[in-house]
């Protein structure tokens, strides 16, 4: 449980075919507490999968800084999970394996690396799948080993990148209701990016809208944790800050 | 169902289930039996004098009769083994120069070029030189196989390191594995049907390219018994030389290379079953 912070970040590359500059992010400064959950919106193009690539040290920056804890951010590490979009599971692992796959690289020995990895499919319920392959189980199933795969290795800050966009809507709000429930067990510093403004608001304490690369606006989310669809559909101060941040995605 | 479709089922359907349950390798045997007829039945019929177009009942006779004089179990022995070896040598040379070509961009330019012109080179063409620097012996022999199998296994292990995505990578960078690691956890594996692939490629080049040699500077081997044999004019043997090179191969394919594939991309999801 570390905080994350984007102070003056940019990102500038060459375009080939224009034969020029192009800006993708620029400016963007943005505090994450410990144990906060940040949520970063905005349409396509904006640039928000930019800014977590960066962060995430796939991408060099062009400008600014990232600290992680303070320390500045040069290339990958595992202070830094990452759940992705197309999951990135290795399909050549069991999924024990897979979770497993961050506390093998700490060097920790194979029985209590499974042990561990035992203990966080229990955490998503998978248990019953410790030994099946990725490409035997379903979209939803296979990022729930995502996310625990990544929790597994106990990061300082977590990092989605529209983990449940390519799952289909039923799984999708078992999956966010499981995320909220798991933060709350654990409070990990979450970073969460995605076009979908209702997930936004689900999830986080704090939304962040993102528009031509810059922060537009920030809106906090006072709803009490874990929450629940069931519960929030009706609930008017929900349905407020959803049409708020809706209104600034849509302006943008 | 008329009596004739049920004495069908009961006597022949049913039995052949059963024993091809039991032995799968039978179904695989089941496509021979109208081609063998067919050569009995050519044979028979004595188009063509028998000694020059003989049938299976001769071919298999001499088979046995090679047998048990040893001459078939050390020429095959031989064969099998500098195939063994020229694959052995092929594979370590090839899976970490594939790598390498497949993850340094400097690499690739140094070594592509050259990789695809002396892929042109074929087998047989080094022989000549092969055999004024080697002179007709194992060396130019065992040359020529390692030769075969490096090309298909270098190309395609490239190819599929080059085709891994970048998300497992990355995945992999982010909890917290070393470059090093990286290849051996994410990249090998990612690549490891086009292995299959280039080893199948390689096996089966280099299994054509060895009887080739052997027929040339032979000594012993498959090849140099069906050369021989065309020396002493006995055609039985020649077929059966052939026959032999057909069955070792679907013997390499159906015990080493198919299981591997199954346990490898295809349970993994990554290839199709067939």
């Amino acid at each position: 449980m570390k905080r994350l912070e984007l102070n003056k970040l940019s990102k500038t590359y060459f375009d080939p075919y224009a034969g020029s500059q192009v800006t993708a992010i620029r400016d963007v400064s943005l505090a994450v507490q410990p144990g906060e959950f940040v949520s970063i919106v905005g349409p396509s193009g904006c640039g928000k999968t930019t800014i977590l690539n960066m962060v995430a040290g796939f991408l060099p920056a062009s400008g600014g800084e990232i600290l992680v804890d303070g320390k500045p951010v040069s290339g990958p590490g595992a202070d830094r999970g990452v759940v992705f979009q197309s999951f990135a599971l290795f399909p050549w692992k069991t999924v024990l394996d897979n979770v497993a796959f961050g506390p093998k690289m700490r060097g920790i020995g194979k029985s209590e690396r499974e042990r561990i990895a035992r203990e966080f499919l229990e955490l998503a319920g998978l248990a019953h799948a410790a030994d099946r392959y990725p490409n035997e189980l379903s979209g939803g199933m296979q990022q729930r080993v995502g996310v625990v795969r990544a929790l597994a290795n106990h990061p300082d800050v977590l990092l989605m990148d529209e983990p449940f966009a390519s799952v289909d809507a039923q799984t999708r709000m078992t999956l966010q209701e499981e995320l909220t429930r798991i933060w709350q067990e654990r409070r990990t510093t979450v970073l969460f990016i995605t076009h979908d403004v209702a997930e936004a608001v689900f999830l986080a304490n704090r939304v962040v809208v993102l528009s031509g690369g810059h922060v537009k606006t920030e809106i906090e989310v006072p709803l009490a944790h874990p929450r629940r669809w069931d519960a929030l559909v009706e609930n008017e101060e929900f349905k407020a800050l959803t049409t708020r941040v809706l209104q600034q995605v849509r302006t943008a | 169902m008329n009596a004739s479709t049920a004495w069908w089922a009961r006597t022949v359907l049913g039995p052949w289930t059963r024993t091809a349950n039991r032995w799968p390798a039978l179904r695989s045997l089941l496509p021979f039996v109208p081609l063998i007829a067919l050569w009995w039945a050519v044979a028979a019929a004595e188009f063509f004098p028998r000694a020059f177009f003989p049938g299976p009942p001769e071919v298999v006779r001499s088979f046995f009769s090679l047998m048990y004089k040893g001459i078939l179990p050390a020429y095959l022995g031989d064969s099998v083994a500098r195939l063994a070896v020229g694959a052995a040598v092929g594979i370590a040379l090839g899976i970490p120069l594939g790598l390498l070509v497949g993850l340094s961009g400097r690499a690739y330019k140094a070594l592509w070029p050259i990789l695809l012109f002396f892929q042109a080179i074929g087998d047989i063409a080094w022989l000549p030189i092969l055999l004024i620097w080697f002179g007709f012996g194992l060396t130019t022999m065992t040359f020529v196989i390692v030769y075969t199998v490096l090309f298909p296994i270098v190309l395609n292990t490239v190819l599929g390191v080059r085709s891994v995505p970048l998300e497992p990578h990355r995945a992999a960078l982010s909890l917290g594995a070393s470059p090093a690691r990286v290849v051996w956890e994410v990249v090998l594996p990612g690549a490891l049907p086009n292995i299959m692939t280039g080893l199948r490629n390689g096996l089966g080049y280099g299994w054509r390219a060895l009887i080739a040699a052997e027929i040339i500077v032979g000594t012993s081997g498959i090849g140099f018994l069906m050369f021989d044999a065309r020396r002493a004019g006995s055609v039985v043997e020649i077929l059966l030389g052939m026959i032999v090179l057909g069955l070792l191969w679907y013997i390499v394919d159906a015990w080493i290379l198919a299981p591997i594939e199954r346990a490898t991309g295809q349970r993994w999801g990554m290839v199709q079953r067939q």
